[in-house]
């Protein structure tokens, strides 16, 4: 038994509708319960803003990518070194840390969940194995689906069900959780020397366009019944002008699902770009947000890119081609064969570069023009606009007019004529904030169900206690502390046990996969079906009966069943 | 004031011994300072024996002289601020990391990664100097960016990689790819090298002996004037990165 009290705890609980309670929490085995007994072990919160873990449902942090950005950059090692203490690894790296620089780092800022944005499934198993060596947070993969040559040929046929049972059958064997696609047919077209412009391209030998593969990516998400919907990144990221093919691809979306939205549109800020090249660029954040504000269905992470060295890393191969022609830095490229690719550059993102200065807007602008916080997640697609160390500061910006009015005074002195940022007045509240860190985006992803991101009786007990006293803080001009606050919690609890307290790590813990296994009927598994099989032993490297992630790979997991409709 | 630094006789001496506080301005201030022997962390006179001679107001009164066994000494002079550091033997590896000002002389042989990012001050090398002398490090754009680095013996590979500024001058010869990525400041090379200068963007380079393993994306230029009077030949390059370095090597061979 493990008995732990909360006490005296300033709560907000977006998803239980508690804003500003004091309250006890009471927490046993791992959940949240109505009461313990004497014996429990007591954390004074007195007045702490206290809030269910955080979680991020966009970020890179596992997997050969990121390993990648690893090998490319020794240099970013130099940054952030500490030695053994305790329980504690020897730890270093900045925009690529270790794996468990980067579970530190998030414990400290009291996130408790983390969804890796992008696993090829191939190359699931390193993945995995990062996975086992990030001990402090519950961890899912969402798996790319952009290029897959199976999917791709259903969707030529015009078969839906077959795109979704290789999707489902995909996804159970990589032990993924979501569907991702990354300019999807984009990469692959690339493949074959082309380029596709916007969703309407073909993609060379498949002959099916982006909006086919979104749309029936979309289809077969809802066909499986996945919790999460699908995690889109738009085709042509970072070009001038591309906001007119962001709204064209959020048009397209249905919407298909009561409980969730039907997509996930993600790091929104390197699509809402406007003019016609780099001398032009400017922002069109507005009408982007207009789109989501008229679209329920739709739910965006914002991308918020901050100034300072990062590493970019996408599955959109084309995409770091161009940046690195841009650069002329260090650059990577990969083919993940018949599933998708991928691309590697470091960045540096300066102020006095113009065209940072507006992407730096475009992000802060996204998340205060979009009304609902439910809609715009809280990101900065780590660490692909910033590492997540930057959350807090991000958090203020949205919090004080003040404090985004004095960050604009230093950025590029011509930024003012091409974004709206200067003229928004709004300020995001507490609230709004717990909804953008962890409320909004545990019910994006669907795993609110399991007890992730609230404090209601039964839920997981994930809890962040922040030294903030709320009524003492006027976040529009006290930013500072806000930037503080949420830089460090006062203590953070994992799964009811305390994991940090004032940036001590306390404990090695032990992480949960959450993977999503869709119950398909036998007559549709399409690993019996001679063709795919045929397919399969005919273009990949590896035999079908290695592909699949074996149980070795996962520890402590959760299977999440659906009862898929084909 | 004169800090002598005697190595004392060591059970194992071949475990290397990580010294970042020796450093004049360090050393002066007479503050308990450790080093790593291994994995242990040992007082500064359980390792050698210390002897102080006199007084210094200023760092550059203070001159640190290391005796003994120094070969595995690392990281000696690592951001050294100014003064003077004499080691009488042999150094081991990252002799002189970061130094900004102030003079280092080895009068026998440097190991690995000598004056490594030099910012200012004088380093010199009596002996043979190991691989990247005078370079940067993993993965940085910039190397050396300021000060002197003499060598009169011979270097390893990629000596003066990354170099941006300062002056390198080695004596003798260099092995694989001294100035590899070079953008700035100047390379001496006395002796024979291989393929210098890959991907240099700017800088000069001069090679009195023979460029062997020439690399074929430099421009020839013709003949000028070398520092010793005698004719040399100038290539521009590496113009398969469009680098506008200079390159002058009295004698090369291309790779057959």
């Amino acid at each position: 038994m493990s008995d732990l009290l909360i006490k005296n705890a300033f709560v907000i609980d977006p998803i239980n509708r508690i804003n500003g309670e004091i309250m006890d929490i009471a927490v046993r085995d791992g959940r949240i319960v109505e009461d313990v007994g004497q014996g429990a072990e007591v954390i004074d919160a007195a007045g702490c803003l206290t809030l269910p873990g955080g979680i991020d449902s966009h970020t890179h942090i596992c997997g050969t990518k990121v390993n990648f950005g690893r090998y490319m950059s020794p240099e970013d090692m130099r940054a952030g070194r500490e030695a053994r203490r305790g329980v504690k690894h020897s730890i270093s790296g900045y925009s690529v840390p270790t794996t468990y620089a980067n579970s530190y780092r998030y414990a400290i800022m009291g996130y408790t969940t983390l969804l890796e944005g992008a696993m090829a499934p191939l190359e699931a198993r390193h993945t995995h194995e990062e996975f086992s060596a990030t001990p402090l947070q519950d961890v899912m993969a969402n798996t790319l689906f952009d290029g897959n040559w199976g999917v791709m040929e259903a969707i030529r046929d015009g078969d839906l069900e077959r795109a979704a049972a290789i999707v489902g059958w995909t996804l159970s064997a990589v032990k993924g959780f979501g569907i991702k696609l990354t300019n999807p047919g984009g990469t692959e077209a690339w493949g074959y020397g082309k380029d596709v412009t916007c969703i309407r391209d073909k993609v060379p030998y498949f002959e099916v366009t982006p909006a086919e593969i979104i749309e029936t990516m979309i289809r077969s998400c809802e066909l499986l019944r996945l919790p999460h919907s699908v995690h889109l990144h738009c085709n042509n990221l970072g070009k001038p002008g591309n906001y007119a093919c962001t709204i064209e691809t959020l048009n397209l979306v249905p919407d298909l699902n009561e409980k969730r939205q039907t997509l996930y549109a993600t790091h929104v800020q390197f699509h809402s770009y406007g003019g016609s090249d780099w001398k032009t660029f400017c922002s069109k954040a507005e009408p982007v947000a207009d789109t989501v504000n008229n679209r329920p269905q739709i739910v965006i992470d914002m991308g918020q890119v901050m100034f300072g060295k990062t590493t970019t890393m996408t599955a959109d191969g084309p995409m770091e081609f161009n940046l690195y022609r841009l650069h002329h830095d260090k650059w990577s490229n990969h083919d993940v064969e018949l599933e998708t690719g991928s691309g590697i550059i470091p960045v540096l993102y300066r102020r006095k570069n113009l065209v940072n200065s507006i992407m730096w807007a475009i992000g802060l602008e996204l998340a205060l023009l979009v009304k609902n916080p439910w809609q715009c997640m809280l990101t900065t697609d780590n660490p692909n606009g910033a590492p997540f160390v930057k959350y807090p500061e991000i958090i203020a910006l949205l919090m004080s007019k003040k404090y985004r009015d004095a960050e604009f005074a230093t950025v590029h002195p011509d930024t003012g004529s091409k974004v709206v940022l200067p003229a928004l007045e709004r300020e995001l509240d507490w609230n709004e904030i717990a909804v953008m860190t962890r409320a909004g985006q545990a019910k994006a992803l669907g795993i609110t169900g399991i007890g992730k991101g609230h404090l209601g009786i039964g839920a997981e007990a994930d809890i962040a206690v922040y030294p903030l006293k709320v009524d003492d803080i006027d976040p529009s001009t006290e930013y500072q502390r806000v930037i503080d606050g949420f830089a460090q919690t006062k203590w953070t609890v994992k799964r009811g046990r305390p994991v940090s307290r004032d940036g001590e790590i306390l404990v090695h813990g032990e992480n949960t996969t959450i993977w999503v296994d869709p119950k398909i009927r036998p007559e549709r598994d399409i690993s019996r079906n001679p063709r795919f099989v045929e397919m399969f032993n005919h273009w990949y490297s590896v035999r079908m009966s290695n592909y699949p992630v074996q149980d070795e790979y996962l520890k402590r997991n959760l299977r999440m069943e659906t009862e898929a409709a084909i | 004031m004169r800090i002598i630094l005697t190595m004392r006789p060591r059970k194992n001496p071949f475990i290397p011994v990580e010294a970042e506080g020796i450093v004049p301005s360090i050393l002066m201030n007479g503050a308990e300072i450790t080093v790593w022997e291994g994995n242990r962390e040992r007082r500064l006179d359980e390792v050698f024996e210390v002897a102080v001679e006199g007084e210094a107001a200023t760092v550059e009164e203070v001159e640190v002289v290391l005796r003994g066994d120094t070969s595995r000494l690392k990281r000696i002079g690592e951001y050294m601020d100014g003064g003077r550091i004499t080691v009488e033997g042999d150094i081991g590896m990252h002799c002189g990391n970061f130094m900004k000002a102030g003079t280092i002389e080895v009068m026998g042989n440097a190991a690995g990664w000598f004056a490594r990012e030099l910012c200012g001050g004088t380093v010199v090398c009596r002996g043979d100097a190991g691989h990247y002398c005078a370079s940067g490090y993993r993965g940085e754009k910039k190397g050396m960016t300021g000060g002197r680095v003499e060598v009169f013996g011979n270097t390893g590979d990629f000596a003066a990689e990354h170099l941006a500024g300062g002056e390198v001058v080695i004596h003798g010869n260099c092995g694989d790819m001294p100035g590899v990525e070079m953008h700035g400041g100047t390379l001496s090379i006395g002796g024979d090298c291989t393929r210098p200068c890959g991907n240099m963007t700017g800088g000069t380079c001069t090679v009195l002996g023979c460029a062997y393993g020439m690399i074929p994306t430099f421009q020839a230029k013709g003949e000028t004037n070398g520092p010793d009077g005698k004719n040399i030949s100038a290539f521009t390059g590496d113009i398969a990165n469009r680098g506008k370095g200079s390159l002058l090597v009295r004698r090369y061979q291309y790779l057959k």
